[in-house]
């Protein structure tokens, strides 16, 4: 029996990943990439017919509600923004949190440490169910408390002004994903040597410009990742926005993945799987450059 | 010993077959009153009754009903039956994903219920389903709340806006009337019962849009007028909630069910029901919607003998009449509505309104995308975004491209 040189045994290891990446990843993906050249509706997949780079031309053509902007563009514009607040209020608030968590002079770190991740733990549909309660101009708590503490005079509808529900979505996405920035924070600010903060004392710097010139500098990376993978997971956020608003109201919270379930599913003659997988392309392009925007950066940083 | 093994294998083999069951699969619908309960009940009773036939029921909520029949069409593993909106049988005939039904329709089965609820699952000139649902709706409304105010049933929208006006107290989180407003199925239907009461439409009988007529856009001022003396942001309401607050006594009305105004009389409001008055456009004194479920066959079905049995049997008048009753559905056959059960004075509004009202989707090839547009109409119109007049006027464009 022949035995494996060195050199080749990584190669030899991969390859059970290598299959579950194509089983998994490529071939879903290369589906979405075929059909993304087909007219095809889900109610009848064996009548496709082929169409070239047409369902790419209707992303930027076909213009239903606005007459300014093609259905895609408004989406897609939409999406940027709302993912873009997101991950800021993500990034700003989780390392605010991170750093009051980690600080030695917190009484029962552990205990809210605990409690942190308990939004995490709760399905994003089941969130977004508590939310719309909680928030709901009648019965919600919300609305309770800021008229017995005087701050309103009349109950406030979040859900109702296309304003209020575009903040509202995208600030209960990212109270739902804050849990996974505190904890990569808080392990990213563990590793900060305690020495570089006492010299930094020794000097006269205060809290303030100890956070600005150490803390933030170190944690450049960890900050890098984490917005990178949170901008992935929130450019596919679908469950907060379809329960909370279903896209309304008058489409201002219709993102990218809310348009391309439209596509699919509610515009059968107009739209149809041929011009979402199109969509679903566009959007895998986009985020795959932004990733591979941020990895440049993260490695420019490292190196 | 070797013949006896073969015999006693070829004896299995057969046995096999023997006990060997047809096995119909049957999509439906949970939430709005339906239970898994109910539905396995029937299920098990046609298995009693045969023996050799096992039902298997999937169910699913109403909100993803719609997604799930398409993906299973899509994947190739549609259910043989499935319970439908029959507001959605145009887009699926027209993709054939269901089979027309017509020639397993007897003479005596179509006897049996009203026309104008055949009307609402005729497509092409086929039948494509069986109702096994239906609704009107009224206004539901608390008696208390009128008697303060010395308010009248309301005969016109005059004297429902008065009637909404009087109610009105925001100052202490009472309001004079319920409205809907959310991006939902519920929004459009709430809306067409102020469009069919002014005589409007969505679609003429031509199929081209007709929503931004004098009629039309007369019921959206009026609703969005309404909306002055309705439970503030609407758009984030969808019909379903109004009975919180109905049942709170926070608003004076709202269209519902009869089911919810059970509910609210159970919860200790002083419930009355009224018939929806007429617009100013309207030609009829009152209106509804008739909104219409159904049950439809698979055109994958491999069953689908078995599945018209099946489907007789849900559709039995006993069934029928033990579902409309237990679940608080208007009886869609001529027999039912002579029942001493539907002669209660609340049940007999819900079906007097039959002889008043409109199919709810007459005429529609693409109920979704209608939909869509019109919830996108009063939402904008509502926001302030738009006016009647524009934003019907975009409906209607979307509606007609939806049409051809």
């Amino acid at each position: 029996m022949k035995v494996l040189k060195n050199k080749h045994v990584p190669y030899v290891l991969i390859i059970p990943l290598l299959i579950a990446f194509a089983v998994l990843i490529g071939y879903p993906l290369f589906n979405v990439l075929k059909t993304s050249f087909y007219k095809a509706t889900f109610l009848n997949p064996s009548a496709s017919v082929f169409v070239g780079f047409d369902n790419y031309s209707w992303l930027f053509n076909f213009k239903l509600y606005n007459p300014n902007i093609s259905y895609f563009m408004a989406a897609f514009l939409k999406s940027l923004l709302w993912v873009g607040m997101s991950v800021i209020i993500k990034v700003v608030i989780g390392i605010l949190a991170a750093v009051m968590l980690d600080s030695k002079y917190l009484i029962g770190r552990k205990v809210y440490r605990s409690l942190l991740v308990i939004p995490w733990a709760i399905p994003w549909a089941i969130a977004a169910m508590m939310w719309a309660w909680t928030l709901n101009s009648q019965f919600g708590i919300a609305n309770s408390l800021l008229l017995h503490l005087g701050l309103v005079q009349e109950p406030v509808s979040f859900f109702a002004t296309t304003t209020g529900a575009f903040i509202s979505t995208f600030i209960i996405d990212a109270w739902a994903g804050m849990p996974f920035m505190v904890i990569m924070f808080i392990s990213g600010l563990q590793n900060i040597p305690e020495a570089l903060y006492e010299a930094a004392r020794l000097d006269g710097a205060n809290a303030v410009k100890s956070f600005f010139k150490i803390t933030l500098p170190i944690m450049k990376p960890v900050t890098l990742t984490v917005s990178l993978l949170s901008m992935v997971w929130t450019f596919n956020s679908f469950d907060v926005i379809w329960v909370l608003t279903q896209g309304g109201p008058a489409r201002a919270t219709e993102t990218l993945p809310i348009a391309i379930y439209n596509a699919s599913f509610r515009m059968l003659r107009l739209g149809g799987i041929g011009k979402a997988s199109a969509m679903t392309i566009v959007q895998v392009l986009v985020v795959t450059f932004i990733a591979i925007f941020y990895i440049r950066t993260l490695k420019e940083d490292t190196a | 010993m070797k013949k006896f093994v073969v015999l006693l294998l070829v004896v299995l083999l057969f046995a096999g077959f023997a006990f060997s069951k047809e096995t119909l699969r049957v999509l439906m619908p949970i939430g709005g009153g339906y239970t898994i309960e109910d539905q396995e009940a029937i299920g098990e009773e046609f298995e009693k009754a045969n023996p050799n036939v096992s039902i298997e029921m999937e169910f699913v909520g109403w909100d993803n009903l719609w997604n799930k029949i398409v993906t299973s069409i899509g994947s190739g593993s549609a259910p043989d039956i499935m319970y439908i909106g029959s507001r959605w049988i145009p887009a699926l005939a027209d993709l054939g994903a269901i089979l027309p039904l017509t020639e397993y329709i007897s003479e005596e089965k179509k006897a049996t219920y009203y026309d104008s609820v055949w009307e609402t699952v005729g497509y092409n000139g086929d039948y494509w389903g069986i109702v096994r649902a239906m609704s009107t709706k009224a206004y539901i409304y608390n008696k208390d709340m009128f008697a303060e105010n010395d308010l009248e049933i309301p005969q016109n929208w005059d004297e429902l806006h008065a009637a909404a006006k009087a109610i009105h107290d925001p100052d202490n989180g009472v309001y004079g009337i319920g409205l809907a407003g959310k991006r939902f199925v519920s929004t459009v239907t709430q809306f067409q019962q102020y469009l069919y009461a002014n005589g409007g439409n969505i679609v003429n009988p031509e199929g081209d849009a007709i929503i931004n007529n004098e009629n039309g856009v007369g019921a959206l001022e009026f609703y969005v007028e309404l909306s002055n003396y309705s439970q503030p942001g609407i758009s984030e309401w969808k019909r379903e909630d109004l009975v919180k607050l109905f049942e709170t006594g926070k608003i004076g009305m709202f269209i519902d069910h009869i089911h919810n105004a059970k509910a609210a009389e159970e919860r200790g409001i002083n419930v009355g029901i009224f018939p929806i008055p007429k617009g100013p456009l309207g030609e009829k004194p009152y209106s509804t919607v008739i909104v219409t479920d159904c049950i439809s066959i698979s055109s994958q079905s491999k069953n689908v003998e078995l599945a018209v049995e099946f489907m007789n049997f849900m559709t039995s008048f006993d069934n029928q009449k033990a579902w409309d009753l237990t679940l608080g559905f208007v009886p869609p056959m001529v027999e039912e509505k002579n029942l001493p059960e539907f002669q209660t004075p609340f049940w007999k509004q819900y079906v007097e309104a039959i002889q008043y009202g409109v199919p709810e989707a007459v005429n529609i090839k693409d109920w979704e995308g209608v939909q869509e547009a019109i919830v996108d109409s009063l939402q904008n119109v509502i926001l302030g975004n738009q006016t009647a007049k524009q934003a019907f006027d975009t409906a209607a464009y979307i509606i007609n491209l939806l049409q051809k």
